[in-house]
């Protein structure tokens, strides 16, 4: 249990995660109310990462359920091992032979049989999939369910129910309840709209771009052997290059991805030519690379 | 501070901010959870718990700002409302109570000494009980600050202040210093009033927040098009590009949902194998959805050009969504803008399109000549899934109609689409040859409003696309 949003702010930094404070407050009321965390915002701020150090912080499991077109239930709940119950029956075919042998009807060895059933619809022939594993779990567990917009809305209502009540039914064993209600963490690129009941049953958490001073401090953290002059000249740029209208302005993932070529390539300072041949590092499409060369003097307009 | 909140959630709804009762609950629990300790923490638990979408929480920042006031602030900018305070003569004021040991009205006290803050408080106390509730316009507001204003006693105010006078006077106190002393009380008490509806305006901007702009958008979903003024159609863009989105999300959806098809039985065989040659498991062939080919074919003339600046606001983000979009524009020659449309960002490419794209605006709209010339170059390019979505008006200035070309073209595509900017009363009137060309149309509707434009994307999307040719 996380004391206070300070403290969630303290124990993510531990785990080198800079969480504002709206982070943290979101967090914070997470786990206070046992209640799903829906993260949105541009790819690459670190939405993953938040639920991966989530889990750090608490000292949790994480478990993940990636999302994509066509996911199911079965891939997310559960499914039989009908390879393994077939080898078993095979494997059986004579205990079975000698259940049966003593009955005298059809009807009395059917009976005979059915008592048995459990037998093959155990959890020995179950392999738990996330969802199920997230619930079974014996000790509380972060469940990251990673892209939620790419799923069908099918799997989103079927989603829905298992976060409301944190219990699932599987038809031959009956219903298994969640020993711990685990801390379910959902991000959605917005490729669609997700439906109104699992935004209603989710804190809302939207992660924009750091602000400059965030920015620099998680570049310190994650890239430690940065110089402090090159650190706030990167930033900068960075900012600068946001403010564009790009097709895809560069996340905080790709301008860590810079500074550490920068670093490798032992820069010290900034330079329109050395900034043209590592653009590559921050910005992915074609058009958006002219328009940033065409601005480069904008961009490191006193950077020094 | 729980009816607080929930009030404050009223003022979001009113703001067209969907919020469910149970969203409500969770916003108690969480203000319960986080305590009213820091402002900007207890700000984030409601935004987290009753803000669901992200282009929503500028209103609730505006909202929350308006609503919980933030005190230490507004206390500031109260102090400078008040005007510059008289040192000396709040010193004089001050000894003087000391030495009399008066009592006060504790108003003529917040007067005196004024803390913005302690007065906005009292203002906020005395504007309980008399129905702000009621107030939605501007008008209202001279009534209601008078009604505050009334819950206060004056008069007692009016006494002390003239027993302060009498025993100023009494100290002996020349006639200038008096009159210097009471014109400062004045203004004080002048500011007080001005506080008072400083602090209705407030509460009006709150409870009417996109009250007007609502109001607005309802009548102009409603206007003709070619009666909207440059400022309303900036307006409705934003309308236009909800469209935009629904379009591109059903879409999204439709593409996804892959229904299946028939068994297929070699893909079961092989999975077959490892149960033994049991088919455990089915598989079924997906059933390809088609990509939906879009081509719209864009008047850009003088007499549809507000309807036409929507339209190829639409086409754009269309073809931001989709891959297999081509457009055109004409007056009476054609051209492709595609390219472009890709390039420029909405405005310059609606603006270009408008002007300078390589057409004659100059001539009179063509319909005949545009549809034989895209029959002519264009014709090979169509096919069973593509759309045409023509936008015009049919006012064909007596040309040649050629209904022949929208009749090669309608053999070869899935369908075609005309969206009129003209009431259906005056088609096949005067120079109009919408009679000549709907037949060959399988669908043709009057576009000349917003409203309809949504109606007919609404259309698009439930019913054309769905069904196959």
């Amino acid at each position: 249990m996380f004391k206070s949003v300070e403290d969630v702010q303290e124990r993510f930094r531990e785990a080198s995660y800079i969480a504002n404070r709206r982070i943290a407050t979101v967090v914070y009321l997470a786990e206070r109310m046992g209640r799903p965390v829906l993260i949105e915002g541009p790819a690459g701020v670190g939405k993953t990462e938040m639920a991966k150090v989530l889990a750090e912080a608490t000292g949790r499991r994480l478990i993940r359920l990636q999302c994509y077109e066509g996911l199911d239930e079965g891939k997310a709940l559960y499914e039989w091992k009908y390879a393994k119950q077939l080898l078993y029956t095979q494997l059986l075919k004579e205990r079975i032979g000698e259940l049966i042998e003593d009955t005298h009807s059809l009807p009395e060895a059917v009976a005979k049989i059915a008592g048995q059933d459990d037998a093959f619809f155990s959890y020995r022939f179950l392999s738990p999939r996330p969802l199920l594993s997230a619930i079974q779990a014996d000790d509380p567990v972060v469940l990251l369910v990673d892209e939620i917009d790419k799923a069908e809305p099918e799997f989103e209502a079927f989603l829905l129910e298992v976060l409301s009540d944190f219990q699932v039914s599987v038809p031959e064993l009956g219903t298994i309840v969640a020993k711990h209600i685990p801390l379910v963490v959902l991000t959605s690129n917005n490729a669609r709209e997700l439906s109104d009941g699992l935004k209603r049953r989710c804190l809302h958490l939207f992660i924009d771009f750091p602000a400059p001073r965030d920015e620099l401090e998680i570049l310190r953290l994650k890239v430690p052997e940065i110089s402090e002059r090159l650190a706030q000249a990167v930033v900068t740029a960075v900012q600068r290059i946001r403010a564009m209208e790009l097709r895809k302005p560069p996340s905080v993932s790709e301008s860590l991805d810079w500074a550490r070529s920068l670093v490798i390539l032992n820069a010290e300072t900034l330079d329109a030519a050395l900034v043209e041949s590592t653009l590559t590092m921050l910005v992915k499409y074609e058009k958006d690379m002219e328009r940033v060369k065409g601005a480069l003097d904008k961009v490191l307009a006193d950077l020094g | 501070m729980d009816r607080r909140i929930l009030e404050f959630i009223g003022d979001l709804r009113r703001a067209e901010i969907r919020i469910s009762p149970s969203e409500a609950v969770d916003a108690l629990a969480a203000s319960a959870e986080i305590g009213l300790g820091d402002r900007e923490t207890f700000k984030t638990a409601l935004a987290t718990t009753l803000i669901k979408e992200s282009r929503d929480l500028a209103t609730f920042d505006r909202l929350f700002d308006l609503y919980f006031l933030d005190l230490q602030a507004l206390g500031e900018g109260l102090k400078k409302a008040l005007g510059p305070t008289d040192p000396r003569i709040q010193d004089l004021l001050e000894r003087l109570m000391a030495e009399e040991g008066i009592e006060l009205d504790p108003l003529t006290e917040l007067i005196l000494r004024g803390g913005g803050t302690e007065m906005e408080m009292a203002i906020r106390q005395g504007g309980q009980h008399v129905g702000l509730e009621r107030l939605m316009y501007f008008l209202q507001i001279g009534y209601f600050s008078r009604r505050i204003q009334d819950r206060f006693e004056w008069d007692e105010i009016e006494r002390d202040l003239a027993r302060l006078m009498q025993l100023l006077e009494a100290q002996g106190l020349d006639p200038g210093q008096l009159a210097r002393i009471r014109n400062y009380l004045d203004l004080r008490l002048e500011a007080f009033r001005r506080l008072i509806r400083q602090h209705v305006e407030r509460e009006l901007e709150r409870r009417a927040y996109r009250q007007g702009e609502k109001l607005t958008r309802e009548v102009l979903t409603d206007k003709p098009l070619f009666a909207l003024t440059a400022d309303e159609v900036a307006q409705m863009k934003s309308v236009v590009a909800r469209l935009a989105r629904r379009i591109k999300d059903a879409l999204a959806l439709r593409q996804r949902q892959e229904e299946k098809g028939r068994l297929d039985s070699r893909r079961t065989v092989r999975r077959s194998l490892q149960y033994g040659g049991i088919p455990m498991e089915l598989k079924f062939r997906r059933r390809h959805r088609e990509k939906p080919k879009l081509i719209t074919v864009c008047d850009v003339s003088d007499s549809v050009r507000n309807a036409s600046r929507f339209m190829l606001q639409l086409v754009w983000s269309l073809q931001e969504c989709f891959s297999r979009v081509r457009s055109y524009v004409f007056v009476s020659e054609i051209a492709e803008v595609t390219q472009a449309f890709n390039t420029y960002p909405v405005d310059k490419a609606i603006e270009w399109a408008l002007r300078s794209a390589p057409v004659d605006f100059h001539c009179r709209s063509d319909f005949g000549y545009a549809f034989s010339r895209f029959c002519r170059t264009e014709l090979e390019s169509l096919d069973r899934k593509t759309t045409i979505l023509i936008l015009g008006d049919a006012r064909n200035n007596y040309n040649d109609p050629q209904p022949w070309a929208m009749k090669h073209m309608r053999e070869r595509v899935k369908g075609i689409i005309w969206l009129n900017p003209e009431g259906q009363w005056g088609w096949g009137i005067g120079d109009s040859v919408m009679p000549l060309y709907a037949p060959h149309c399988d669908v043709v509707r009057e576009c000349r409003t917003i409203g309809q434009l949504a109606q007919v994307v609404d259309n698009l999307v439930h019913h054309w696309w769905r069904r196959g040719r």
